[in-house]
């Protein structure tokens, strides 16, 4: 390295030149950012070595028989929702949500099933015993103690489940009694409210009959009772009632309804001339005309009579 | 290391026990049902059945041991793990200071071909280490969703030591990683015919789903020969991590992209 220091410079500044400009450009172009720009890892790759696994499954594969390792893969029982024209057990494979676990539990029920079913035959042909026969007593991987735990709380989650039945059944029972009761004692007061609608009827002198007394015959008589109630009923409210209801009546007091103007003392249609004179007896035979006299008869009377 | 302190069987030594205990055994004749009315009943040659007593040749013994600082269900999801498996041993829990390649030779001594290590950190996180033993693949796990045998909701019971039925996903078979887990999965958790510990009866099956890119493993009774089927457990989600060619060791040979470290 014997150039002279300029060009030495100039080498190196030539190099840092044509660095810095290339950086320049890239900048420029809008490659480069500002700030520390420091080189990156690429991202990781997973180390896949095909080849080495199959050697090795190979060095490691054992050449056993199949009743040795009683192993099976098949895909699970197909659906009974979905009928499915061929058996083919490992071509169905819906994607399975991992995060539904009912469904994740179904299937690998239904996995488990698939392999149960296909194997069983097999078994029975290597005569393999899968049934323990019940008088062969062995060490069971769960205790007793541990199988009481479980049976305990199955039955009383059971008996849970049954009372909370019971409760519901209860109280739907208890609804319909109420109603009943409700309609039962809605019936009673009707009753009575007819019966003193009939008393008082017979009371105002509209029927001299006493039927209603004899409350049991009831549709005849009450066909009948309905036929004489329409009749005097034909009546409607007494006078007084109405001359009340148009005045104060719907659509409460009427304006002006008190006034006394030209109009209404002009206003000669409430004029009863029999009601005025007091000809019309208002109790046509109650207990024949029960007239007491008044005071100052009864003194002439009294000393009359003496 | 509580390894070095063991006292050691040479293999010989055990391999000769087990063949007398067998011989023993094919010598007595078949008791009448009265008198295995015993509660605790193993050898399987007591049964009056068809069966005809045979030699146990698959020699699969699985060590099942784990970490210290895990919590209270994965000390009984390896003991559910225990039971259920006729094929396995217990050994002590190991100081998670020591390096992983060690559990080699505690397998070694065992005389155990396959090995599931459970290694909990931070009493949070469990993970689950199916290897076999000296050369063999061995795969890592994070281990999630633990449901254990004492579980009230799970109302099925098995025989203790009964022989599996497997069951797997056809998903399993479509990718290189999957089927060598496959074929792991089976060796270890297949109860070997004719295991002196075992009950000839296929009386319940182990089902491996992949589902969102996780194993999960469920343990079903076969009530009747219908298929139907009732939950006994344990149950647990398995998270693959990572797949290494060696035991405990070597060279990665596959790497789990979805997988993400809990912390």
């Amino acid at each position: 390295m014997d150039t002279p220091p300029l060009s030495g410079s100039d080498s190196d500044s030539d190099d840092s030149l044509v660095s810095d400009r290339e950086l320049q450009d890239a900048f420029s172009r809008g490659l480069l950012k500002p700030g520390l720009n420091v080189v990156l890892e690429g991202p990781k790759k997973a180390v896949n070595d095909v080849n080495g696994l199959k050697q090795c499954l190979a060095e490691f594969k054992r050449d056993l028989e199949w009743v040795e390792r009683l192993d099976v893969t098949l895909g699970p029982v197909p659906e009974i929702s979905e009928p499915q024209p061929t058996p083919q057990s490992k071509d169905q494979k819906k994607a399975v949500n991992p995060e539904d676990d009912f469904q994740r539990e179904m299937s690998f029920y239904r996995q488990a099933q698939a392999a149960v079913l296909a194997v069983l035959p097999r078994l029975h042909q290597l005569r393999v015993p899968t049934k323990r026969p019940t008088d062969y007593f062995a060490e069971m991987a769960k205790s007793d103690q541990q199988m009481q735990k479980i049976r305990q709380k199955l039955q009383t989650k059971q008996a849970a489940m049954e009372k909370s039945e019971k409760a519901k059944q209860l109280r739907a029972l208890r609804k319909y009694g109420k109603k009943v009761q409700t309609e039962v004692l809605q019936k009673r007061q009707q009753e009575k409210a007819h019966m003193m609608n009939a008393i008082k009827k017979y009371q105002k002198g509209f029927s001299d009959k006493l039927d209603f007394l004899e409350g049991d015959q009831k549709p005849v008589s009450q066909g009948k009772k309905a036929a004489v109630k329409g009749q005097q009923m034909n009546k409607g409210p007494s006078a007084k009632r109405r001359y009340k209801n148009q005045k104060f009546g719907f659509g409460g007091k009427k304006k002006g309804s008190k006034w006394n103007t030209r109009e209404s003392y002009d206003d000669v249609s409430g004029f009863r001339a029999k009601v005025a004179h007091g000809k019309v007896s208002k109790r046509p035979g109650k207990k024949g005309s029960n007239k007491r006299p008044g005071k100052r008869t009864r003194e002439k009377m009294k000393s009359k009579s003496r | 290391m509580a390894a070095a302190k063991r006292k050691r069987r040479g293999v010989p030594a055990t391999a000769a026990k087990k063949l007398k205990r067998i011989l023993k055994d094919a010598g007595q004749p078949a008791k009448s049902p009265a008198v295995a009315g015993d509660v605790e009943e193993e050898e399987k040659d007591r049964i009056p059945g068809p069966v005809c007593k045979g030699k146990w040749k698959n020699k699969e013994r699985i060590l099942i041991f784990s970490s210290r600082g895990i919590s209270f269900r994965t000390r009984h999801l390896m003991q559910d793990l225990r039971m259920l498996m006729p094929h396995s041993k217990a050994d002590t829990k190991m100081d998670r200071k020591d390096k992983l390649f060690v559990i080699n030779e505690v397998c070694e001594m065992k005389n155990c071909n396959k090995c599931i290590y459970f290694e909990a950190k931070k009493k949070q996180d469990l993970y689950m280490w199916l290897s076999n033993s000296p050369h063999g693949p061995s795969a890592k796990f994070l281990v999630q969703n633990i449901h254990t045998l004492a579980e009230l909701k799970m109302t099925g019971n098995c025989l203790k030591g009964s022989r599996p039925l497997l069951s797997f996903d056809p998903a399993f078979d479509e990718l290189p990683h999957y089927t060598l887990l496959k074929e792991l999965l089976i060796q270890i958790f297949s109860t070997p015919r004719y295991h002196p510990k075992s009950q000839p009866f296929v009386d319940h099956v182990f089902t491996f789903t992949i589902l969102d890119n996780r194993i999960w493993f469920r343990n079903f009774q076969i009530i009747e020969e219908d298929a139907a089927l009732v939950e006994i457990g344990p149950r647990f989600v398995l998270n693959l991590i990572k797949i290494f060619q060696g035991s405990f060791g070597g060279p990665t040979l596959y790497e789990n992209p979805h997988y993400q470290s809990p912390n």
